[in-house]
This record gives C-alpha cells, structure tokens and sequence, in this order.
C-alpha cells in the first residue's frame, strides 16, 4: 500500500518537474526543475529496492550534475550580461513525435505479459560490491579512465583562452 | 506496483525528455532534455533489474550515472567554448555543417 | 648449286654492323661526320672484299647439300620455334657482292654529294647506311622466313630513315611515312603468311620446307592462301601494282639513297624473296600466274607513267618500278633465274643511272628533263656513262639489260603467258623511249643559259666509271658466254627492234623535231591523260584513307562525344542534381538530426509491431 502511494507520489512529482524542465521559459528554474526531477527519479530507485542507486543518484545527478549545470548557465549569464530566456521552436512537431513515440512504446507494454515481482533480496549492496570487482571489473576501471579523459577534456575545452 | 507502471513512467519520462531536446532553442535546455531521458533510462533498468532479480541492471544504471556525470561535463565545456566564440547557445543559430 | 663459307658470311654480316655500332653509340665520332663516312665506307670495303672471297671460293656441291648453317633460337616446349643462321648459295653470294658492292659505291659517292651537309646530319646518314647494308645483307643470308622478315622489317626502317633524310622538309617526311605505310600493308600479308605456313608446318626455315616441297611431301592447308599472302609482303616491298605508289615520293630522299635503296637493293628484296621461295611457290600455280601478271601490268603501267614525267629522278623510279615488274612476271613464269639475273643486272645499270643522275641535278640544280640540254658535250665521261646504263635499260645488245631482258621474255613466252608478253614487249618498247627522251633533253639538245657549271666532284665521277666499266663488262660477259636462253630464235631480234622503234621515236621527237611531242600525247590522249595524273591511284588512296580514317574518327568522335560523354555527363548532372537534394536535408541543426533520430526509432516500433 505504502508502495502505491509512493509511487503515485513519485510518479506525479517526476512528470510534473520532467514537464516543467521542458516548458519553462526560465533556463535557471528548469534546472532547479530538474534537480526535482532527479530527486523524484531517487523516489522511484527507492521503491525499487534500490537505496544505494539512491545515494548515487542524490549524490551525483542532483548534486554534481545539476551544481555543473547552474555553474555553466551563470558563467554564460555572466559573459552575455543577462539573465538567459529559453525559448521553443516547432513546439506542435516535437510534441507530435514525442507522442507518437510514447504510442509505439505503450503498444510494445500492452503486448508484454505481467512480471511477478520476486522477493527483496538481503545483501543487494554487497552483491553490488562484489560485482562491481567481479566480473564488471574490467568495465568499471575503463569507466575510471573515460572520468579522468573527460575531465582532462572539460578543461581542456573550458580553458582561457592564451 | 506492477512493472508495467515502471516502463509507462519511464517511457513518459523519456518522450517528456525527447520533446525538451526536440523543442528546445537553447543548447543547455537541450542537454537538460538529454538528462531527462537518460534519467527515464535508468529508471527502465533498474525496474527491470529489480523484477527479473538481476544485478547487471543495477550495475549499468551506475555506470549510466557515471557517464552521464562526464558528458554532462564535456558537454557545457563545449556549450561554454562555443558560447565565447559565437555569443551564442542557440541552437538554430549553430548550423555551420548546414549543405 | 654451290655454296659457300658461312664463316665469311658471317664476317660480311658483322662489318656494317660494327660499323654501324661504333658510328651509332660514339656520339663524337658521329657528331664530326667525315671520321663516320670513313668508317663506314671502310667498313663496307671490307665488307665487299670478303663477300667477293667468299663468292670466289664457293664450292660447286650436289643439288642434296643444305646450305644452311643455323643456330637455335626462341626456345620453347618441345624444340625451338626458330633458328637464325646464314645460307650461302650461289644466290645468296652474288647478292651479296650486288649489295655491298653497290653500298660501297654509293657510300663513297655520298661522300661527295653530301659533302656540304652539317657533320652530325653525315654521321647519321651514315649510320643509317651502315644500318641498311647491315640488314639488306642479313635478309639475303636469311635462311628461314623468320629472319628473313626481321631483317625485311629493318631494311623497310632504314628506307623510312633514308627517304626522311632531310626530315625538315615537310614532302620528304610525307614521303617517309607514305613509303613505310604502304610497305607495311603488304607486310601484314607477309607475317601472317609465315605465321599460317608455321602453323601448318611447325617450321620457318627454308631448307625442311623446300625439302618437302619437291618431295611432294608438303601437305598444308591454304597453302594457295599463304603463298599469296607471302606474296603480297613482295608486292609492298618490290612495288608492284596497286602499291607501287610510295616508290616515286621516295625520291624525296638523297639520290645516292635512291641509287642504293629505291634502286638497286632494297626494292628488289621481294624479288629476291619469290626467287628464293620459289619451290614453295611452284606448288601454287594459280598465285605464280597472279604474279606475272601483275608484274607484267605493273611494268607496262608504271613505264606510261614514266613517258610523261618531267622529273628525272621520278622516270627513274617509275624505269625501276617497270623493271621490277619484269622480274616478277619473270618469277612468275616459273624463270626465277631469270628474274634473278634482270636483279643482278638492273642493280648494277640502274645504280649508275640513279648515280649518273645526281651529277646531272648537281649540274643543272634542277630535277626538270625539259630545264636541262647539251650536258654531253660538257661533260662527255657522264654522259658517256649515262648511255651506257640507259642502251642497257632498253635492252641492246651487247649490254647486260639485254641479255637479261630476254631471258624474262622467254621464259614469260615459255609458260604460255602470250597476254603477259604482250604487255612486256611494248613495255620494252616504251622502256627505251622515256630513257632516251630523258637522254636527248638533259644531255644533247641546247644547253639551257646558266649562271655556273660546278665541275662534278672526283669521287661521284669515278664511281660512275667503275659502274659504267662494270655494266660493259657484264655485258660483254655475257655476249662471249655461249649463253643459251630457251626460246625462239626471232625473240632477240624482236626485243631490239622494239627497242631501236623506241629510241627513234624519242629521237624524232626530242631530238630531230620530226614529231610534235604534244601530238604525239594527243594521239594517245586517255593514256597520256591518265598516266600524268598517276592513273588516280593517289587520289584514290588518299580518298579512301580519308574516308576510312575520317568515317571512323567521326563516328568515334560522336560515340566518344555523344554516348561516352553523355553518360558521364548524365552521372555527373545527376550526381549533382542529387547532392543538391539531399544537401537540404542537412540544415546542420542537431535537433533535425534528433527528429531523423525519432522518426527513425518510430519507425522501427511500428515496423515490430507490424511485423
């Protein structure tokens, strides 16, 4: 019952801040929108069993990467000296696509037959532990080097100019 | 909550996210849009991860994360470079590889 | 039959060939010309002496006796393919005496006639030189067809090099190309000859095929077809009808080059070819009559030619064209012996008068019969000489020209060819009324007013002396052996009377003025008509050459510019027409892409669940 609730809950909230992130004229706000939008996506991890992706998602999405983002929208403000107005183009085209899409999924759903959801297991995050330096080892090193190139690149893209 | 309530968050999510990339003048706004629908993604994996009992989904959700993190990086590091070059983010005015 | 030395064979083969080589590839020694001459000439003495050793120690054999020494050449599968070697018979040795005598004649006759050419244009004549005697000697050593048209290839070459001498001169580099074009025709009739005789036989060599043709014991398919294309390379080479043409532009050549080439050797090579093939084509009666008659209509055609022709060195050409005509129908008449004498002794007398020739140009400095007169009395030694050659030209007695003449007509009358004979007697008729038409204009009548009378130089004077002293001496040879040519006994006699009508008709024209040359041309107006424009024969190579060769670059020119070119530019148009179509579906915005994105994966959805 509390699993319903909350993913009514979830639920609401996430599309509510997805849609606000995409219509809100306000660059700034919709990256607060998003942040929101992560949180609740966070919401959704937890009624998945999930706390630790959570974590990550807390940690990471709503705080790296929305804190980079509100970053780069103030360094831009700052270069053009103004606040930065967001505005859409073929609003109708995009929501057409977008909705037809959604219909494709949705007809791919309907055919699918119900999964039962089987038992939590215990240790989830010691299972996640011990694959992450198991079999997924050789992935999660090259992820590291991927971290490091991008940031060396960031910068590099970022940098003053001589 | 049955999978499918899951998968219909998330695809709603992800159109959601594709209509901002889609629509979206600005080049940060289209990279929020981006953000959306790997967010839908995640959700996807880990549902399935959870309902067929399987770690792997997790796994890719966090490197998923990960990644994003650093496109994300990449990406408004581009965003700045172009915005010092051209004065501008908007995307209809970015069209140097027009034919 | 006798046969000689192949060693000395091999040393008159290598004299001009290392002449050649060293004027060739010692580039001073040809740029300062005179050291070349000497060479050369030296060269070409040695090489006559020898050829004159071996002529004079061949040894009389049994008719069983092949003559031939040969070395293997083209290996292949099961045996060589070819051999290269020399043959020395009694043919083969006078040949080569014929050759490198009059080549040295000539080469020391140049000497003086080009004297006043640039030193490095004389190393290359002489080089050239060496090069022509070199191959003229290999073709007449050649013991097999193979060699025999390598060498015939080289000495066409040398042709082409020789008639292009001043090759600065638009008609002359005409004329080389003409000569070597027109030979070539007949070439291709010649290798594919030997290419078919090979094929039936598995050989090109003389000796195993004239053994098999007199044994009876050749058995080839077409071999009617073969010897026709055999003969066909002579009809190029010894300018017979209808590709006599390019012998009278050769003359755009020096004249001691027409002397030795057009003259005396290279042009009797395709005599000298059915002479020595001659057991091969004794099996094919049908093309031998072919041959006689086209000999004897080239040399009555080729003697109206010369009736009308002001140029002396051109009645030269059209003289040697006639009498190349006689050899021929000799051949084909089954009297290569004979044909091979009328070689032999035309080489010599015609030599002089092609020599004789140049000192009369040289004199006059005008190549115009009707501009020229009373060159006798200036200088009687040429004019004597000149005499001789053309009393030998037309075929009195005691002259070689006559003795040989005749033994061509009876053997023609031997084989029953009465049309043929015909033709040659009022050939014979003819021959002496344009020699001595070009007689009485350039060395009696009046003398034409002239600023200077260069005295001929020594060397070109004695060498016509020697060759007048030679022709005599043949001559007289022959009038002291009992010879014994088969035929009726009233055939010397009517071969001199028409011989004696032509010179009293040349002297009643041009000489006594009791006939009125233009009447005599109006009396036999279609022939005179035709005879000076050459019977149309160039007109109608050119035309046809011109619409062949223009008919087809035309319509490879509208393949090319309409069909080739239409597609490329159909590809191309439509290459662009569509670039720029599809140029517009990159507006080089990314959310265009993302929609292509989109559309894409709808795409697929619906495509699944269609599906």
């Amino acid at each position: 019952m509390t699993e319903t609730l909350g993913f009514w809950v979830a639920a609401v909230v996430l599309v509510a801040a997805s849609l606000a992130v995409v219509l809100t004229p306000n660059l700034f706000h919709a990256v607060l929108w998003l942040a929101a939008a992560l949180v609740a996506t966070g919401g959704v991890f937890l009624l998945l069993d999930s706390p630790f992706l959570f974590g990550v998602q807390l940690l990471l999405y709503a705080g790296g990467v929305v804190t980079i983002v509100v970053f780069a929208i103030m360094l831009t403000e700052r270069l053009v000296g103004e606040s930065i107005r967001q505005t859409s183009r073929f609003v109708f085209n995009g929501a057409v696509l977008a909705a037809a899409v959604f219909v494709g999924i949705l007809g791919f759903l309907l055919q699918a037959g119900a999964v039962t959801r089987p038992a939590a297991v215990g240790d989830q995050l010691g299972d996640l532990g011990r694959a992450l330096v198991g079999p997924f080892a050789a992935p999660l090193q090259l992820l590291g080097v991927l971290l490091v190139i991008a940031l060396l690149g960031a910068l590099y893209f970022a940098r003053a100019e001589d | 909550m049955p999978l499918h309530a899951y998968l219909v968050l998330a695809a709603l999510v992800f159109v959601i996210g594709l209509f901002g990339v889609l629509t979206r003048r600005n080049a940060v706004g289209i990279l929020l849009g981006i953000e959306l629908m790997l967010n839908a993604v995640n959700i996807n994996l880990v549902a399935f991860s959870r309902f067929r009992a399987d770690l792997a989904g997790l796994i890719f959700t966090l490197f998923t994360i990960a990644i994003t993190v650093a496109e994300v990086a990449v990406g408004l590091a581009i965003v700045i470079v172009i915005f010092r070059v051209r004065r501008t983010i908007e995307a209809d005015h970015l069209d140097l590889l027009r034919g | 039959m006798r046969i000689g030395s192949p060693e000395l064979a091999l040393l008159v083969l290598a004299l001009p060939f290392a002449s050649f080589l060293a004027i060739g590839l010692i580039r001073p020694l040809r740029r300062r010309g005179r050291p070349a001459a000497a060479v050369s000439i030296l060269a070409m003495a040695g090489a006559f002496l020898t050829a004159g050793a071996m002529s004079w120690q061949g040894i009389p054999v049994a008719r069983g006796l092949n003559p031939a020494v040969l070395w293997t050449w083209l290996p292949a599968d099961g045996g060589p393919m070819a051999s290269v070697g020399v043959w020395v018979d009694g043919m083969a040795m006078q040949m080569c005496v014929l050759v490198t005598l009059v080549s040295l004649l000539v080469q020391v006759y140049s000497w003086s006639y080009l004297a006043d050419e640039p030193p490095p244009s004389l190393g290359r004549y002489y080089a050239y030189q060496s090069l022509f005697a070199f191959s003229m000697l290999g073709l007449v050593l050649s013991p097999g067809f193979l060699q025999m048209f390598v060498f015939w290839e080289l000495v066409g070459l040398c042709s082409y090099l020789l008639i292009g001498y001043w090759y600065d001169r638009p008609s002359a580099a005409q004329a080389a190309v003409k000569a070597f074009w027109i030979t070539k025709l007949g070439d291709l009739g010649f290798v594919a000859g030997i290419v078919m005789l090979w094929s039936g036989t598995g050989t090109f060599d003389f000796w195993p095929l004239f053994q098999a043709a007199e044994g009876g014991a050749l058995h080839v398919d077409g071999l009617t077809t073969i010897m026709f294309l055999i003969y066909l390379g002579a009809v190029g080479k010894s300018a017979q009808f209808p590709l006599h043409v390019w012998l009278p532009d050769a003359m755009e050549g020096p004249t001691p080059v027409s002397a030795l080439i057009h003259a005396a050797t290279m042009v009797t090579a395709g005599v000298y070819m059915v002479a020595r093939a001659y057991p091969l084509f004794a099996l094919v009666p049908s093309v031998l009559t072919l041959i006689a008659w086209v000999g004897a209509f080239t040399a009555l055609l080729a003697a109206t030619m010369a009736c009308v022709e002001r140029d002396i060195k051109r009645v030269l050409a059209y003289s040697t064209v006639s009498q190349l005509g006689y050899m021929m129908a000799a051949n084909g008449a089954g009297a290569p012996e004979a044909a091979f004498q009328h070689l032999t002794t035309h080489g010599v007398f015609k030599a002089l008068l092609f020599l004789g020739a140049g000192i009369v140009i040289h004199h006059f400095h005008t190549n115009d019969v009707f501009r020229m007169g009373g060159l006798f009395g200036q200088r009687p030694w040429v004019g004597g000489s000149f005499l001789v050659a053309t009393l030998a030209l037309a075929g009195v007695w005691p002259l070689p020209g006559f003795f040989s003449k005749e033994a061509v007509l009876a053997g023609v009358l031997h084989a029953h060819l009465s049309v043929p004979f015909l033709m040659l007697l009022a050939t014979s008729f003819l021959t002496a009324f344009y020699m001595f038409r070009v007689v009485f204009l350039a060395f009696f009548g009046h003398a034409p007013v002239h600023h200077e009378h260069p005295e001929p130089p020594v060397a070109m004077d004695a060498v016509c002396r020697a060759l007048a002293v030679l022709t005599l001496a043949l001559g007289l040879r022959a009038a002291v052996a009992s010879h014994h040519v088969e035929g009726p006994a009233w055939l010397p006699w009517i071969s001199l009377t028409w011989a004696f009508a032509g010179i009293a008709l040349a002297w009643a024209t041009y000489q006594a003025g009791r006939l009125d040359p233009a009447r005599l041309a109006a009396a036999f107006a279609p022939i005179d008509f035709l005879a000076r424009r050459r019977y149309f024969l160039d007109d109608i190579y050119g035309g046809t050459y011109r619409l062949l060769l223009l008919g087809l670059s035309r319509v490879v020119g509208w393949v090319d510019r309409y069909v080739v070119d239409g597609v490329l530019n159909a590809l191309s148009a439509g290459a662009l027409r569509a670039g720029d179509a599809l140029r517009r579906i990159q507006t080089g915005q990314p959310q265009d892409y993302v929609y292509g994105v989109a559309l894409g994966v709808l795409l697929l959805l619906v495509w699944a669940q269609l599906g």
